[in-house]
């Protein structure tokens, strides 16, 4: 099969897929305690009050008419308009979207920086020190909550050393790296942890293999063995753990961007959770489950390239 | 009764200034505050959230202000005002030479024009303040307000954020078809414009950050003789975490952080970096009770009869709840209906005073006994709340009652105030206007908001209130309300707590900035030296 | 070959396994929390939620070893017993997943077919949303406290056990035992169970331990949102939730409790590793 039919069929698929999406946020949503009428109004208005911006946002309608009316907008291109924003939602997502995309880009960059040269350390020094070490600092760095590392980093690095700025995200591609790198260093403390793991038992899974240890036995170079297969072995199962963890990775922006004050997707979805805000929280799903099913797909194709035995199908 | 007549004595006083030399006033730089939550529209009418009433002074000026303290006015756009011996006319006269941001003339029709939005029911929430007036009109600078029956509060609301004035002109050019479709673009359009206030919307971030520029054509002179404010304008950083938000203030990011946890004051006022304001305030904290003879599930509900609701509040150590959770920076509250600055406040003081005895007699009396399971709803994720809770649990123990807690968000939380699923909840209160009437209606008059959820029902009570709405007896009026908090205070709807001060820590550059006690951020006159 | 090819009865497996220190030091870890978890009453030196308003934030000292909190509560005690709550969470927040997604995927993995395909639509569309969301809005609406914030988790953790499990199988089912096992007429029940599942289970439970140390984060975050552990109950991610606002001042509320997950997670890693180790299938 063709890339291109694999493709279009990927794509194809991904149409149930997101009706399945739609369908379960679009009930969970409406399945909350209190509705966006309520919220918006604040606590003192009247029931009366309350009535009448449910019949204005269209909450009156039967749920089948509104899920309707959410479907057929979607398929055209139309997400509503955000209650707490007040405009397109479409619009507050273009405005969000490309900070959080960097966030996320930025930590798996940062987590590959430290965690690729560090597991191959690792995994040829096995069972020695540099391996225990190596592993029981990412261990930590794995089990220590977002929320509090980040404040930590935030209390010591920017606040009191004044290495880095507390909060904002600066307009500049190099600003941005300046100021975006606490958080992106606070996800990736976590996110290496998990690619170190991956990536060292991946290393040692070749290394043991039957195949490379007769190539050793025989006298090639372990350099050249270590190209050849571990190389290859790391990155597909890297690839393959990232694209799986990639919708992890962005909905824990949820709490970074909170503590660091960065205006992205995740923020705004924890207060569009709160304002009941049904439109947002519906097309900020919609964004999130687009971008994740196009990393799955350009994973998979990425691995269907890389190992003959996940053959495309 | 007596015509009232003010003119504009302090005006008078501050424009007679320019003929003495200059002082040295800081002027110029841009304030960076650090907000806990942002404005998502700034209009007078439509501003139904704290942080959109909060700013909505800075961009609209109102025709009177509030004094100082809080308990009168003084003129503002209009340069004089008075009411009429029956109480059913105010007639104003507005300054001359008043300019909108965008440099057009401000005129009665424009006044006209801000007033009767800000009546309409089916624009505005806050329209039912403002039900007394008849008719407004202009000619000229002279505006005249007729008022179907005498209101007491009238000129209270005069002063009040959602009576702004706003340019009838600019606002009839926005594009949209309905007054909220308007609104929302000329917000959304960052220029100067409707505006006539200190500053205007210059740069807007939503839920991310926003800049007010200073309105070169604002009418109040500084110290110096010039034109108010100061500053060149204020930029908000929205950093709703609490610790971020004092980091970024420490970092020297922010010259301001409001919303201060109590926990973190005396750390902050022992930094020498930092002035760490507690500014007076209308704000209290308390928690509904339910008062219904039944639960929402049909359950008999125990909080039913009186005398377990003061029971709770007997057996309730407000000053060890002020202890833990605002570490000493507040006082309880000794009026059972308002905060003590709030005009007619009676100071009932102690109001439930701590005593077990007391509160176990009650308890004993009602026939409540042991292991009564009691319900306390409380805010998902505030330290706060998790206190009081934790503390009222212990507290309460002791009468037999097994305090449960159920943690929900806002929007959870209205709903359930308006359905009456709940037991007892935490909620607080800051006035918007300068008058008792609003949080008096809100805690304990049914017809508003069900005495705040608690389906609590005085006939007295609703009565004494709706007399006290079209008194114009001054002593008259604050007997009535003195009554109500009488029968309040009996009969115990709420549990009632403490007031808390605004919190906000300024860096040591920052000179001039108020919040008042109604929550307005005033940046008129503040500076900053850099 | 051997019928099932792992047999936990080797001997000489485990004493090797047990030479490793990583392994050894993961199983104390685990045990002994599992004990502070079983048992904290013994433990813990005060009742946790003994409020003390004039003793409030008091720095570590011999009475206080972990110093007291906002409450005046003692530090110590609280982190301990909150090793109860916070252990029953890494194991009921996965235990039902593990199972639930075990048996799917190697049943997908197996059939393929139409099951497959609808299977793939299921776990496209719970994996492609963002998972913290899912468990918010599903504790939202279940309303909060730890019960339902296992369903919530069990209901979006299964599809990640059900993934890595049908992966592995149908890996498994290019080797010859499986292909061996078909031509010789076993049961499908038999080779999916006996020696599908065996072989393709160490990652799992690998993933299983890593997801135990997930739980605990997961629950924190949720607790640190006030929709997990309810007050008074001590919890980890509440206890970090209440001092982070003294990081600098009173940095004990914070450290203390951290330093707890920091090692249950360890624990459960190492313990991972070292189970990989041992069922890793001889060749």
């Amino acid at each position: 099969m063709s890339s291109l039919t694999y493709i279009f069929k990927r794509l194809l698929m991904m149409i149930p897929t997101f009706f399945l999406v739609m369908i379960i946020i679009f009930l969970l949503v409406r399945l909350l305690p209190g509705d966006p009428a309520i919220a918006m109004a604040g606590d003192r208005a009247s029931d009366a009050d309350i009535q009448a911006i449910r019949e204005r946002l269209g909450l009156t309608e039967p749920m089948l008419v509104q899920f309707w009316l959410f479907l057929s907008n979607t398929v055209q291109g139309d997400l509503g308009q955000s209650i707490l924003m007040r405009t397109d939602v479409i619009d507050v997502i273009a405005d969000r979207l490309p900070i959080t995309v960097f966030l996320t880009i930025y930590s798996v960059a940062l987590s590959l920086l430290i965690a690729g040269p560090l597991a191959f350390v690792a995994a040829l020094n096995r069972g020695r020190w540099p391996d225990a070490v190596i592993r029981t600092v990412f261990q930590i760095g794995l089990s220590m909550p977002v929320f509090y590392i980040g404040l930590v980093l935030l209390t010591f690095l920017a606040a009191q050393l004044r290495l880095f700025p507390v909060g904002g995200y600066g307009d500049t591609f190099g600003e941005r790296l300046y100021h975006l790198f606490l958080p992106s260093i606070t996800v990736a403390l976590y996110t290496s942890a998990i690619i170190m793991r991956n990536l060292r038992s991946a290393v040692i899974e070749v290394l043991d293999a039957e195949y490379v240890q007769f190539a050793r036995a025989k006298g090639l170079p372990s350099r050249l063995v270590l190209g050849r297969h571990v190389l290859r072995n790391a990155l597909i199962s890297t690839v393959t753990l990232l694209g799986l963890s990639i919708g992890n990775l962005m909905s824990g922006t949820l709490v970074t961007e909170t503590v660091f004050a960065v205006p992205g997707m995740g923020r705004l979805m924890l207060e569009a959770i709160f304002a009941r805000d049904y439109p947002l929280i519906q097309g900020l799903t919609l964004t999130f489950a687009i971008l994740v099913s196009f990393v799955f797909l350009m994973t998979d194709l990425f691995q269907s390239r890389l190992d003959p035995r996940m053959r495309l199908q | 009764m007596k015509m009232k007549t003010v003119l504009g004595a302090t005006v008078a006083a501050t424009l007679a200034l320019p003929a003495l030399p200059a002082l040295a006033q800081e002027r110029g730089g841009t304030l960076n505050f650090a907000r806990y939550d942002g404005s998502r529209l700034i209009d007078p009418i439509y501003a139904d959230r704290n942080p959109d009433i909060w700013m909505v002074g800075s961009l609209f000026d109102t025709l009177l202000r509030g004094t100082a303290d809080g308990n009168s006015v003084e003129p503002g756009l209009a340069e004089s005002f008075s009411v009429s011996e029956d109480g059913k006319t105010v007639s104003m006269t507005l300054r001359e030479g008043i300019l909108f941001a965008d440099g057009s003339a401000m005129s009665g029709d424009d006044v006209v024009f801000s007033l009767d939005r800000a009546r309409n029911p089916d624009l505005s929430p806050w329209a039912g303040l403002l039900g007394s007036i008849d008719t407004v009109s202009a000619d000229g600078t002279a505006i005249t307000i007729a008022l179907k029956s005498p209101d007491p509060t009238i000129l209270s609301m005069l002063a009040t954020f959602n009576t702004a004035i706003v340019s009838k002109a600019a606002f009839e050019a926005a594009a949209g078809e309905t007054d909220q479709d308007k609104s929302a673009v000329i917000f959304a359009a960052k220029t100067a414009g409707v505006g006539s206030g200190p500053f205007y919307l210059c740069g807007f971030e939503q839920g991310s950050s926003m800049d007010f520029c200073a309105n070169e054509n604002y009418w109040r002179m500084g110290a110096d003789g010039e034109p108010l404010p100061y500053l060149d304008g204020v930029h908000f950083e929205i950093i709703p975490d609490d610790a971020t938000r004092i980091l970024s203030l420490q970092a020297g990011e922010v010259d301001a952080a409001e919303f201060i946890p109590f926990s973190r004051v005396s750390e902050l006022e022992a930094d020498p970096n930092i002035d760490m304001q507690l500014y007076p305030s209308t704000r209290i904290i308390y928690s509904p009770i339910n008062t219904r003879e039944a639960r929402a599930d049909g359950s008999p509900n125990p909080l039913a009869d009186a005398r377990v609701r003061q029971a709770l509040n007997y057996g309730t150590n407000k000053e060890a709840l002020i202890g833990l959770v605002l570490h000493g920076a507040g006082q309880p509250m000794s009026s059972p209906l308002m905060a003590k600055a709030t005009q007619y406040a009676d100071d009932l003081s102690p109001l439930y005073a701590y005593d077990m005895a007391k509160a176990k007699a009650l308890m004993s009396d009602a026939g409540v006994g042991e292991g009564t399971q009691i319900t306390f709803t409380t805010l998902a994720g505030s330290a706060d709340d998790a206190t009081i809770f934790a503390a009222l649990q212990q507290m309460w123990a002791p009468l037999g009652i097994d305090l449960v807690v159920e943690q929900v968000d806002g929007a959870t939380r209205g709903a359930k105030n308006r359905s009456g699923e709940f037991d007892i909840h935490t909620y607080g209160w800051v006035n918007d206007v300068n008058d008792p009437s609003q949080v008096v209606g809100w805690l304990g008059h049914t017809p508003t908001a069900k005495a705040v959820g608690t389906g609590w029902e005085s006939a007295e009570f609703n009565t004494l209130f709706d007399e006290a709405a079209g008194e114009m007896d001054a002593d008259a009026r604050k007997a009535k309300f003195a009554r109500m908090q009488e029968l309040y205070a009996e009969a115990a709807p709420l549990l009632f707590m403490y007031e808390t001060p605004f919190a906000v820590a300024l860096g040591s550059a920052v000179e001039g900035y108020v919040q008042t006690p109604l929550g307005n951020n005033i940046f008129d006159e503040a500076t900053v030296s850099r | 070959m051997s019928d099932a090819v792992f047999t936990p009865s080797q001997p000489s497996r485990i004493r090797l396994a047990l030479r490793k220190p990583g392994f050894v030091v993961g199983i104390l870890i685990i045990g002994f929390s599992v004990m502070l978890a079983l048992f904290p009453g013994i433990f813990a030196p005060y009742d946790p939620n003994a409020i003390d308003y004039l003793a409030v934030r008091q720095p570590p000292s011999w009475t206080h070893p972990f110093g007291t909190d906002l409450l005046g509560r003692d530090s110590l005690s609280r982190v301990i017993w909150a090793y109860q709550v916070n252990m029953q969470m890494a194991v009921l927040a996965t235990v039902f997943a593990l199972v639930i997604g075990v048996v799917v995927g190697a049943l997908v993995g197996y059939y393929r077919g139409i099951a497959d395909l609808i299977f793939g639509r299921v776990v496209d569309a719970v994996i492609t949303f963002p998972f913290l969301v899912l468990v918010i809005a599903v504790v939202a609406v279940l309303g909060p406290g730890l019960i339902n914030m296992y369903i919530a988790i069990t209901l979006v953790g299964w599809v990640y056990y059900a993934r890595l499990m049908r992966a592995e199988v149908i890996a498994q089912m290019g080797n010859d035992y499986a292909a061996a096992g078909i031509v010789m007429g076993y049961s499908d029940r038999r080779i999916i169970f006996r020696h599908l599942l065996p072989n393709a289970i160490t990652p799992v439970i690998v993933y299983w331990m890593t997801d135990m140390a997930l739980a605990i984060l997961l629950g924190s975050s949720l607790g640190y949102l006030g929709l997990g552990a309810q007050p008074p109950q001590s919890e980890w991610g509440v206890l970090i939730a209440e001092g982070r606002n003294f990081i600098s001042t009173a940095w004990w509320l914070s450290l203390m409790p951290g330093i707890a997950i920091v090692l249950t997670g360890l624990g459960f890693s190492l313990l991972g590793d070292g189970l990989a180790d041992l069922l890793r299938p001889r060749g």
